[in-house]
Order: C-alpha cells, then sequence, then structure tokens
C-alpha cells in the first residue's frame, strides 16, 4: 500500500503536546502504535472515526491535524 | 522487525501450515493414489491437525505473553484480514475450478474418470490450504509494505 492523499500534523503535535508518545496515542484512539506509525507515515488513512479521536487526544479541530491532498 | 501480534500470528501460522504441509500433501496424496483402502489417510490427516494445533497453541501463548496482548484486531488489522482474504479467494476460486475443469475435460475425452475421489478430496484440501497460505503471504506483504 503507497502513500495515501491524507496529510498529517500527528508527529509535529505529538511532538508540542509534552512528546507525547506513539504509544499514548495509540492507546487514545484505540489501536496499536504499529497503526499510529502507519498513520503519521501517511501510508494508512484512519477512519473518520479514530481520525476524531486522534484530533481529540491534541484537543484540536480536525482540521488542524488531517487535510487532503487534491 | 515491529511487528503487531496479529503480524506475528501470521508468521507463525505460515510456518505452522507450511511445516505440516510440507509432510502431510506428499503422504496424501501418495495414499490417495495408491492404496486402495485407505484407512491411513485418516490417521494422517489427524496427526497433521494435531501437529498444527499444538505448533499453533505453543507459539501463540508465546507471543501473547511477550507481546501482551489479548489478539484483538484494531482497523488497520481488519481491513488487511479483509483485502488478504478476498485475494486469498481468487487462489481458492482457481484451485477448485482447474480441478473440475480437469476432471470434465478427462472425462469427457478418454471417457474415463481421471482421479479418484479421495484423491479429489486431498486436491480439494490442498486448494483451501493454498488459499490460506496465500491469505497469510498478502497480510505480511501489507503489514510490511505500511511498516
Amino acid at each position: 500500500m503507497g502513500k495515501t492523499r491524507v496529510r498529517n500534523n500527528i508527529r509535529k503535535l505529538r511532538f508540542e503536546h509534552s512528546e507525547m508518545t506513539q504509544q499514548q496515542l495509540a492507546e487514545h484512539v484505540g489501536v496499536t502504535r504499529q497503526t499510529i506509525v502507519a498513520i503519521e507515515k501517511e501510508k494508512y488513512s484512519p477512519s473518520l472515526e479514530a481520525a476524531f479521536l486522534i484530533a481529540d487526544a491534541f484537543d484540536e479541530p480536525l482540521e488542524n491535524v488531517f487535510s487532503f491532498e487534491r | 522487525m515491529d511487528m503487531t501480534f496479529q503480524e506475528k500470528s501470521a508468521w507463525g501460522l505460515l510456518v505452522g501450515i507450511g511445516l505440516v504441509s510440507y509432510f502431510y500433501f506428499p503422504a496424501a496424496f501418495d495414499i490417495a493414489d495408491n492404496e486402495p483402502q485407505p484407512a491411513s489417510l485418516i490417521g494422517i490427516s489427524i496427526a497433521g491437525v494435531i501437529a498444527l494445533i499444538v505448533i499453533e497453541a505453543i507459539y501463540h501463548a508465546v507471543i501473547a505473553g511477550s507481546s501482551g496482548s489479548d489478539g484483538s484486531m484494531d482497523e488497520r488489522d481488519a481491513m488487511i484480514d479483509m483485502r488478504s482474504e478476498r485475494n486469498a479467494s481468487y487462489v481458492l476460486g482457481i484451485g477448485l475450478f482447474s480441478l473440475v475443469g480437469h476432471i470434465i475435460a478427462t472425462h469427457s475425452i478418454t471417457g474415463k474418470e481421471s482421479v479418484g475421489a479421495l484423491t479429489i478430496a486431498v486436491w480439494i484440501l490442498f486448494a483451501i490450504t493454498a488459499s490460506e497460505v496465500a491469505k497469510l503471504i498478502f497480510q505480511i506483504w501489507y503489514y510490511r509494505a505500511d511498516a
């Protein structure tokens, strides 16, 4: 599976939120750490529910975390 | 390699099925083709199933203990599982249609049955096993592509 067209700022946001670990984010979302790695590398597009939960972890609106490359 | 429980499970199943199949299928085809009273086919089939269950139970207990996972799937695991299952269904379809095609073609040309019922049964089991192996290979491939 190649790169998706869904872009994200997860790495930057994790850094800005007290260097939140991928494991901490994974536990908040309810997925494995490897799934967070795949999302962060833009190789996997999360479900809408997981995307909202990721945004919730950073207390940001969805559009500040994810964008779509046209 | 950084692997989830599901990916480790796929590797274990692939090795386990490969190992059991390596010994089972040559013996099963030999018995089905050559023995008029193939009671021993039941014996090696039971032995194969028990060997696979024991190998997988021990392996999964070890990986569950080391990773602390309960083995549940997340959304990416489920998507990879569905894609792999779909691809594997083509392998199963090709295997079964090839067998049916071979039986019909041979019967149409020669007027005789090409293979016995037991050999057909072993070929069907072989096609099912091949599709399961294909599914596991696709799963591992998708996990590695995303890693």
